[in-house]
């Protein structure tokens, strides 16, 4: 019944090539060999496939080192998203359907917090943490990542929309504990909202550079982040025999981003599902 | 201004607030005696040590294959300045330090400033003193006689000349400066896509090698809180205003350095020269395969005809860092590094660092070696003759990342933007002068 | 209902710690001062004025006001233009345009950014080939009058898809009775995307906005990153934050670089209260 519009499918093709060509080329380079990476057309593949070898080489380089940023990367971010999400969760859900002294202004001081640049808070935490012997540890990326400000205002919003006052109303009279009907009631209707809260956690860890460039001395602990930007500042070193690293960042990054763009596919219908009721009342 | 005796650095006793685990008595520890040191290396023991080198495994081995009690963890945090940073935060934090590391030259006062370095002489140094090349001793030497680390590898300049350009252009290899500038003039002529050099613009490493060359003292200690800041006086203008001079006459290029347009344009024949250290002709064999075979090695041209100068950019030491609990191991360990004749030899064959020691400087087996590359020239041979010719005076500031970071935007970018390098001359000057005052020094010139 | 304080307790004691603690501990290392010799001193708010007179941190401030100037406008005006496209119907394979518009906001600054870098590259990016091939000369990508233009691009590229499936959520959100209700009265598609759309969008438009504030004055990883390729360009206070790490870093002047970072965090706010103010609805 709805008429399509041509003129508006190809200026947004238009849009799309500026949003995947990046990407493309990126794919392309990752299949280069370092010689080709200079002399061949960027756009398009040359003869010489070197894509397998190149991965080879980025996970055998270092003691194959590349696979243990991967891992960290991946354990950092499920782990503070997955324990952010749920602390939003349970605040947010505290905060839309309790009325107790201070909430508003104490949900104003936490949006507030959202402004703090992060260089003023990653210099005193890192000598905070240094303190309590937290530095080069897992917990110094994951700790500071559990607080989402924006994250509890999501489900704030998500708890009020979608959360049925009469739903409580009904647990308080059967007789269950507040947390029980948190767990057994609560949790299954805030579904969507805490996994849009899990996947914009998720996204902030993986992308985090500032914090673990900090916070951490040991390779083996890096996240792919800080990894990739010391090979790449490696091959800017010289004064050594640093070898060619060059392939190796381009198709390092290449497969750095691969489980990120699959999770976001396997997980989208939720992006927005969660977010309406966020958008809106914003 | 008489010049001190002993080059380097003073280290400042009493100052330095706030850097982790500064203790006092590693500065005026009694020797340790044989029998202590025989103790410490057969106590079980774990070392860690942070080094940028690649492979360095190998050579640890040997370390622990000679004294298995000790355990040596190595870790790879960074090259160069990202290595600093993170010393510098886990010093101050007090957690985190490794117990010996690796460090450039020019950053040892900045590190015994921050009394985060420990003196060496306890622990048997000063005997293995002339081992070393004259100038790196005292490179790593403090004004009042301490010895901060033993030196792993340098990097004395010279000059890589591509033969093939030379020939075709109708250039003899200067031996000046003044014949350098003429032929940098001749060859643009002849050909506006070739320039007889590039000064990166973003390279202070090389700028100061010059400056070392041509006798500048840009920086001294004068005293426990007191630095003389010397970067616009007559030599430091000499050198500022002839590279500035060329770059902005368009014969001389400033492109960043080890950068991936860099490594093009050396693959290409865009650099006719390429002045740099010791560790250049092994770099530039992986770098420039293409050019295989047209390359020659020469000393830098010189200021006055017939003298015999150069400085130095590169090459670094391993320390022992103060807070370590096991200050013997780690002494022994930073001394068998760089004097075991099998590991420098090692470091000189597989890893290519130039050698420090005297030893390797003369063994025919490193310097007869005769690399393709440079036409079956004898380069070590070239670069360990100007070893020998390196000033031993040039001292580094005890605050290097802010002077270099200074010179980065202002003479760097005066270079980039082929503007005023006399003035920008000044500017670092006053930046550098302000920052120390600032930070509680007491500055002259 | 005291019960409320159980569930928030949890976020709240994290909050305190992570953010409240080393904010106030900030706060205390602002107002003294340590220098390489003579130790830690009392500074009272020495470092404060010494920062608003501090040229180099007024400048990265500026450049950062002029980036936000630059490109949030471009970057919230494609995002809603493709969230409106998509969410129009008049669009074919709008799923299809809806994920890959989003998928740069999977790839994490550090590599958008090193990417970008090698597209830009004057030499062998594909941009300079494809002028070289045309007998161009290379575009200036990573010049001093390119690089803000340049980093601009780098974050609209990572940013466009997060704005947009925020503002496409809140236009799923948008009742279905009201666009009936306009398509009886006989309006087009422009005119409900004008009329209606649009001003339903306000909440969400003002959310992407506050976040924009926020994430140009804190720029740091893009450039960071592009310093390597253009050092003469990107001078270490090229944006307050560079400048902060900087000085905590390089010139060990940690109390300095407090004191910035708590200076830039007002400047956010003053900035995101500016964008409140001039955007609050006009009494009917």
């Amino acid at each position: 019944m709805k008429r399509r519009s041509n003129l508006l499918t190809i200026g947004m093709l238009a849009l799309l090539v500026y949003f995947l060509l990046p990407l493309f080329w990126l794919v392309v380079a990752s299949t280069k060999s370092t010689g080709d990476l200079f002399s061949s057309f960027g756009l398009w593949f040359t003869a010489d496939f070197h894509l397998f070898q190149n991965i080879g080489q980025v996970f055998t380089y270092g003691d194959g080192v590349y696979g243990r940023w991967l891992l960290n990367t991946l354990f950092y971010s499920v782990v503070s998203a997955g324990g952010a999400a749920f602390l939003c969760a349970l605040g947010g859900y505290g905060f839309a359907k309790f009325r107790f002294r201070g909430n508003s202004t104490l949900f104003g001081v936490v949006l507030a917090a959202v402004m703090v640049p992060t260089t003023a808070l990653a210099i005193p935490t890192y000598l905070l943490f240094s303190k309590i012997d937290l530095v080069n540890t897992p917990w110094a990326i994951i700790l500071p990542s559990l607080v989402s400000p924006f994250g509890l205002y999501l489900m704030r919003i998500y708890a009020q929309d979608a959360i049925d006052d009469s739903m409580i109303e009904a647990g308080r009279i059967d007789g269950a504990s507040e947390m029980g009907i948190f767990f057994k009631i609560v949790l299954r209707s805030l579904a969507p909202g805490i996994v849009t809260v899990l996947l914009f956690t998720l996204v902030a860890t993986w992308n985090n550079y500032f914090l673990p460039l900090i916070m951490l001395n040991d390779p083996e602990l890096y996240p792919i982040t800080v990894g990739l930007a010391a090979w790449s500042s490696q091959t800017a070193g010289g004064g050594g025999s640093t070898g060619d690293l060059l392939a190796l960042v381009v198709t390092g990054s290449m497969l750095s981003i691969v489980p990120l763009i699959a999770a976001f596919l396997l997980l989208q219908r939720y992006w927005q599902s969660g977010l309406s009721a966020g958008g809106v009342k914003g | 201004m008489k010049r001190f005796k002993a080059a380097a650095v003073v280290l400042v006793l009493a100052l330095a607030a706030c850097s982790g685990g500064g203790d006092d008595e590693t500065t005026k520890a009694a020797p340790a005696s044989q029998a202590d040191i025989d103790k410490a290396m057969q106590t079980p023991t774990e070392l860690t040590f942070w080094t940028w080198v690649p492979d360095i495994q190998k050579e640890v081995d040997m370390f622990t294959a000679k004294y298995p009690a000790i355990k040596v963890k190595v870790v790879n945090a960074g090259q160069g300045e990202p290595q600093y940073t993170k010393l510098r935060t886990a010093l101050k934090a007090g957690t985190g330090a490794p117990d010996a590391v690796q460090i450039e030259f020019q950053y040892i006062p900045t590190f015994s400033l921050t009394k985060s370095l420990v003196d060496l002489r306890p622990y048997g140094a000063e005997a293995q003193k002339d081992k070393f090349v004259d100038w790196t001793w005292s490179q790593v030497s403090g004004a009042n006689g301490e010895i901060w680390a033993y030196p792993q590898d340098t990097g004395p300049m010279g000059m890589l000349y591509r033969q093939d350009l030379f020939d075709k252009y109708g250039i003899e290899v200067p031996k000046t400066w003044e014949e350098f500038a003429a032929a940098a003039r001749k060859l643009h002529t002849a050909d506006p896509k070739v320039y007889l050099t590039n000064l990166a613009s973003n390279q202070n490493g090389a700028y100061m090698g010059m400056l070392w060359q041509a006798g500048a003292k840009p920086f001294a200690t004068t005293g426990p809180e007191s630095v003389t800041v010397n970067l616009n006086d007559e030599v430091a203008k000499k050198v500022g205003d002839y590279w500035g001079g060329l770059i902005k006459e368009g014969v001389v290029s400033a492109d960043p350095d080890f950068t991936d347009p860099w490594y093009q344009a050396l693959n290409r024949g865009k650099y006719a020269t390429w002045l740099t250290a010791a560790w250049g002709p092994v770099f530039l064999t992986g770098s420039a395969k293409s050019t295989s075979g047209k390359w020659r090695a020469a000393p830098l041209p010189q200021w006055t005809a017939g003298e015999n100068k150069a400085g130095n950019w590169g090459g670094s030491t391993t320390a022992v860092v103060t807070g370590t609990k096991n200050p013997v191991a780690a002494a022994k360990f930073a001394e068998f590094l760089n004097t075991d004749p099998a590991v420098t030899k090692r470091f000189a064959t597989e890893q290519f660092l130039f050698p420090a020691t005297k030893a390797l400087l003369a063994d025919q087996s490193f310097t007869g070696l005769k690399p393709e590359f440079y036409g079956g020239q004898t380069v070590n041979q070239v670069f360990s003759d100007i070893s020998g010719t390196v000033d031993t005076q040039f001292q580094w500031p005890p605050f290097l990342d802010q002077a270099v970071n200074d010179w980065d935007e202002t003479v760097g970018k005066s270079f980039a933007d082929k503007s005023d390098t006399g003035a920008a001359l000044d500017q670092w000057q006053q930046r550098v002068s302000d920052y120390a005052k600032n930070q509680g020094f007491k500055v002259g010139q | 209902m005291k019960k409320g304080y159980l569930f928030i307790l949890p976020f709240m004691i994290v909050f305190v710690a992570m953010l409240v603690v080393p904010l106030v501990y900030a706060a205390y290392l602002s107002l003294f001062r340590e220098q390489l010799i003579g130790g830690t001193v009392f500074a009272g708010l020495d470092n404060y004025t010494r920062a608003l007179t501090d040229d180099r941190l007024i400048g990265g401030v500026l450049r950062v006001v002029r980036f936000f100037l630059l490109q949030v406008p471009i970057m919230l005006l494609i995002s809603l233009v493709a969230a409106l496209a998509i969410d129009s119907g008049l669009l074919r394979f709008a799923k299809v345009f809806r994920l890959g518009i989003f998928v740069p906001y999977a790839v994490p600054a550090v590599v958008a950014t090193l990417m970008w870098g090698y597209l830009y590259g004057p030499d062998f990016g594909p941009f300079a080939q494809l002028a070289g091939s045309l007998g161009l000369p290379a575009p200036g990508f990573l010049t001093d009058g390119g690089m803000l233009g340049s980093m601009a691009n780098i974050v609209t590229w990572e940013f466009v898809g997060y704005n947009m499936i925020i503002l496409y959520a809140a236009l799923r959100g948008v009742p279905g009775e009201l666009y009936e209700a306009a398509a009886v009265d006989g309006a087009g598609s422009w005119r409900i995307a004008w009329s209606i759309k649009i001003p339903a969008l306000r909440p969400a438009l003002l959310l992407c906005l506050i976040f924009s504030v926020i994430g140009s004055f804190q720029l740091f990883a893009e450039p960071q990153l592009l310093q390597r390729l253009a050092p003469s360009v990107i001078d270490s206070a090229y944006t307050p934050n560079l400048y902060a790490y900087t000085l905590a870093f390089t010139g060990q002047e940690v109390n300095y670089a407090a004191a910035v970072s708590f200076l830039l965090g007002l400047v956010i706010v003053i900035a995101s209260s500016l964008v409140l103010l001039a955007t609050r609805r006009r009494p009917a």
